[in-house]
């Protein structure tokens, strides 16, 4: 178990792509850390530097104050765990688990006694003879957990090790790493890019993109309080609904809705409110008129996307989301309805939003004002 | 031991330690003789005596005169000029016959691949025997079907025939394999398709399957030109450039005649860097040419 | 198409695709039997032949008409074969140059495949396309020059001489190259996370996983070493160190007209590379398939 410090790391590709930008990030001893990002991003890359994968172009790396720049994978002493799991196809899972232990030349009796161990831990038992290819999905998973705990390493890192699973088999696994985590304390760096994995297993997550550090923090101060528009719009499944808007005299427009914030400056804004955030309006208070496009039962609750009058703000952070066409003045947002509501297509349901609720950014620099 | 480790992770120490040993064989045995054999052809040697006098270009002028030469040049493009597109289409025909799942299919590919591993001497006797113009094989059985008898190797216009047929039946199974390996590449749906659309069997062999081995079929008549260009053991053993007097003489057997034999090692290998060059244009335009006649799919 | 797709799908009998549609018979069986035995025939009468000749007496082969099937399997012809030449000795001189000449060659091209599929080091790729350039190269060209080098080196007429100029081909090289890189690169870095040098990551991931490559090139390179004629030709003289197939130019030189004593010869000549095609053909055919698509 270790600390592990990247200090104003940066790695440029040979074809002059800038894959990660100047990332400075320290890990605390037995923390759970996640760099979560879209594809792209500089995650991966520099999950790789710090396993000794790819050369760093500047900055240091260390791990317990002991920096590695130059030293070779096999003498950093961390485990990795692999998007497709990179077990070996021609080894037995005995002999996968055993490889790492083999290699740092451990008696055999502990090998034994550390495998065993480790395949009790991931109920591996039954399938230590057996060969990768003769392994379910979930099982492969396993393995390569289990390839990367057998070493005792002092840290763990992990790219993207659920997303081969089927949704069933993820969620459970996801609960088993946390369970793992909190057993172990292993410092561990988790990259993903599926948020749902980010806010529910790190301890605190760190977002990139375009290989920049754009917010670091528990999970919840990022959701609560994302740093800019990129991770505002980023963090949060269905996104935070985001609209152009100006401010005038501490007053904000965007189409029909109207905030009052007292102090702020005259300027083109964005504001950013989260789904779950609009309400169905009934006791007076300013409403928004929203017009009824899609409606998606989940069953705890319902997922609602339709319009309101004003302009979408792109977040940079999801391309999909869908211009608004032929430059008329109507935005698709996205509210989050208990259950008992049950609206239909083409209902208009006055929405509310509470002042408080809205965030607001500078719709130059992306920045959060409020 | 530390030291050496750090060293082996370096990159480029680890590259050059790993591919050193090749690089230093192959620059010995493979990259050194090609300058040497260039800096030979303006040499004269024998092979023997260590002093080679330069000598211009007297074994490049030479050329125009040797009239074996002639005669070789002109046996080798004749061999390669009925070789290459007998044992091309004559593979073709047998891979398609072969590409089909009945009975026996296992041993009739063996039978066509096995002469591929005979050695070119082990061959040559073979042949020397079904060839003997007295007792020979061949004389019985072509005699049954009112043909021949032929002299074979010892006739002096048939000998560079008889070395063509040998040779064929000893080439042909290569190029079956890479046939096989291009047929299995041609998709089920476009037979079946040209099937739905009323086409026969030949027109579907004719304007689909042939096309479509056109890269394959590129490949093997510029691999088999070059082999063909280079012949030598078979005339070497069997016929010793003969009948007298030069009646299947080759390049190739020429130039090893002219450098090992003969004392003239420089102007072996002046004959050698033509040869060389020879090929080099053939292949360029057998490549010119068919890029432009082949269709690549992919 | 790349190399290792089309060699890969190499037709062989388990794997062709192709299907007889049923049609209208008019014959028991399927009419390509009447094309396709015929030339099973032809292509193995010379084997055949050779091997019926081996089996006869003196008198029986010189016979004409040929004598089809011999009165009775004369075998001491091959007894007889080896006793009026040094076969043994030419047996063991071409093991001994062409199973050197495989095993360095699975070693050399594995590590310089290895490291030009993987390691990026100064100057990789002006080195690679030299020795790409060397496979072009006719051996008429080099072989006038090789003899004056190995007898500068003092191995003109020894088995080093036979040995030493095929120790790596470029082509084994190449083809492993191609292998390596078809397979994927986070094992390798799985296994250097692990605590494997680069050797181990060579030798322990990459080579087991190689074995089909590491197999084709080897039956390739036992064939072309064990069959080679000209450079042995070339390289020595006297008969003691023969290969076999220089022996047995010889040997039918001298026994002109001994013809099962030569076919007994032959035949024997032959036994290990047809042993080893008909244990290793899948081999043979991806390996001859490869040697072509290497042009």
């Amino acid at each position: 178990m270790a600390q592990v410090v990247l200090d104003h790391v940066t790695k440029v590709f040979d074809d002059q792509v800038m894959a990660v930008d100047d990332l400075t990030l320290t890990v605390g001893d037995g923390e759970f850390i996640i760099l979560v990002g879209p594809s792209g991003c500089g995650k991966t890359t520099a999950l790789r530097m710090l396993a000794g994968l790819e050369k760093v172009t500047s900055g240091r790396i260390a791990i317990d104050g002991r920096v590695i720049n130059d030293v070779s994978p096999r003498d950093r002493d961390i485990a990795m765990v692999f998007q497709n799991y990179a077990l070996y196809p021609h080894m037995t899972v005995f002999r996968n688990l055993a490889f790492g232990l083999r290699q740092r030349k451990v008696p055999s009796r502990e090998i034994d006694r550390r495998v065993h161990e480790v395949s009790e831990i991931l109920g591996l038992d039954e399938l230590l003879k057996r060969r990768p290819a003769q392994l379910s999905g979930g099982q492969r998973q396993r393995v390569a957990m289990g390839r990367a705990l057998v070493r005792e390493p002092k840290a763990f890192l992990l790219d993207e090790p659920l997303s081969n699973l089927d949704a069933k088999l993820r969620v459970q696994m996801r609960a088993e790493l946390k369970r793992l985590h909190q057993r172990l304390g292993v410092t561990t760096i988790y990259v993903t890019h599926d948020q749902v994995e980010a806010m529910t297993l790190g301890d605190r997550i760190a977002v990139l993109s375009g290989g920049k550090l754009q917010q670091l923090g528990p999970p919840q101060d990022v959701y609560d309080h994302p740093v800019n528009v990129f991770v505002a719009g980023f963090i949060g499944s269905p996104p935070m609904n985001l609209l152009r808007a100006n401010a005038v005299n501490g007053r904000i427009t965007a189409g029909d809705l109207q905030l009052d914030i007292p102090g702020l400056a005259d300027g083109d804004v964005v504001v950013g409110v989260r789904p779950e955030m609009l309400r169905p309006a009934g006791d007076g208070l300013p409403a928004v008129p929203f017009t009824v496009d899609v409606v998606e039962p989940l069953g705890d609750e319902i997922v609602v996307h339709g319009t309101v009058a004003g302009r979408l703000a792109g977040s940079g952070a999801d391309d999909q989301i869908p211009a608004t066409g032929s430059g008329a003045e109507l935005a698709t947002v996205t509210a989050r309805f208990d259950p008992q509501l049950r609206p239909t297509v083409g209902d208009r349901i006055p929405l509310r939003i509470r002042p408080e609720a809205v965030h607001v950014f500078d719709a130059r620099t992306g920045e959060a004002i409020r | 031991m530390g030291r050496l480790r750090r060293a082996l992770a370096s990159d480029h120490v680890a590259g050059w330690a790993f591919i050193g040993p090749a690089v230093l064989l192959i620059g010995v045995f493979g990259i050194l003789p090609i300058v040497w054999g260039l800096v030979l052809s303006f040499q004269k040697s024998d092979l023997i005596d260590p002093n080679t006098p330069f000598v211009g270009l007297t074994n490049y002028r030479a050329l125009a005169h040797d009239h074996v030469l002639r005669i070789a040049a002109g046996h080798t493009l004749v061999y390669t000029g009925v070789f290459v597109p007998v044992s091309v289409i004559g593979a073709l025909f047998v891979a398609v016959a072969l590409n089909r799942k009945i009975h026996l299919i296992r041993f009739y590919r063996t039978a066509v691949f096995v002469p591929v591993v005979a050695s070119t001497i082990a061959t040559s006797i073979m042949f020397l025997w079904l060839f003997d113009a007295q007792y020979g094989l061949a004389n019985w059985l072509l005699g049954k079907i009112g043909v021949g008898p032929f002299g074979f190797f010892d006739s002096p216009r048939g000998a560079l025939y008889a070395i063509i047929a040998m040779t064929v039946w000893g080439w042909v199974g290569f190029d079956v394999i890479i046939y096989l390996a291009a047929l299995q590449g041609i998709p089920h749906e476009l037979v079946e398709a040209a099937e739905i659309d009323g086409a026969s069997r030949w027109s579907i062999f004719r304007s689909i399957t042939v096309p479509l081995l056109g890269p394959a079929t590129l490949l093997l008549v510029v691999w088999s030109s070059i082999n063909a260009l280079q012949l030598f053991d078979e005339v070497y053993f069997v016929t010793h450039g003969g009948p007298p007097p030069y009646n299947t003489a080759v390049v190739v057997w020429w130039l090893f005649s002219l450098a090992f034999r003969l004392g003239a090692a420089g102007y072996a290998a002046a004959i050698a860097y033509v040869l060389f060059l020879a090929i080099l244009v053939l292949t360029m335009v057998q490549f010119w040419v068919g890029n432009k006649v082949v269709h690549y799919s992919s | 198409m790349t190399m290792e797709a089309q060699a890969d799908r190499i037709a062989w009998p388990e794997e062709a695709e192709a299907v007889e549609r049923p049609r209208r018979r008019w014959l028991p069986f399927s009419p390509w039997h009447l094309v396709l035995f015929p030339l099973a025939l032809i292509m193995l009468l010379p084997l055949v032949w050779m091997i019926v000749t081996s089996l006869e007496t003196q008198a029986e082969s010189l016979h004409f008409p040929p004598v089809l099937v011999p009165g009775s399997l004369h075998f001491g012809n091959y007894p007889s074969a080896l006793r009026s030449a040094p076969f043994g000795r030419w047996f063991l001189n071409t093991f001994i140059v062409t199973s050197t000449v495989v095993v360095s060659n699975l070693l050399l091209c594995s590590l310089a495949g290895y490291a030009f599929a993987r390691i990026r080091f100064f100057g990789r790729a002006a080195t690679f396309m030299l020795l790409l350039a060397t496979l072009m190269v006719p051996f008429q060209v080099v072989m006038i020059p090789t003899f004056l080098i190995v007898k500068k080196l003092g191995l003109f007429d020894s088995l080093p001489a036979l040995i030493a100029p095929n120790l790596v081909s470029a082509f084994g090289i190449f083809m492993l190259r191609q292998f390596f890189r078809t397979l994927p690169v986070e094992l390798e870095e799985a296994a250097r996370i692990d605590g494997a040098s680069r050797l181990g990551v060579l030798f322990k991931i990459v080579l087991p996983l190689s074995l089909p490559a590491l197999a084709t090139l080897a039956v390739i390179q036992f064939m072309w070493t064990w069959n080679d004629f000209l450079w042995p030709l070339i390289a020595v003289f006297s008969q003691r160190n023969f290969t076999l197939q220089l022996g047995l130019t010889v040997f039918q030189g001298s026994h002109d007209v001994f013809w099962p004593l030569v076919m007994a010869g032959n035949v024997m000549s032959m036994i290990p590379m047809l042993v080893l095609f008909f244990a290793a053909q899948r081999y043979f055919v991806r390996g001859i398939a490869t040697t072509g698509l290497k042009g």
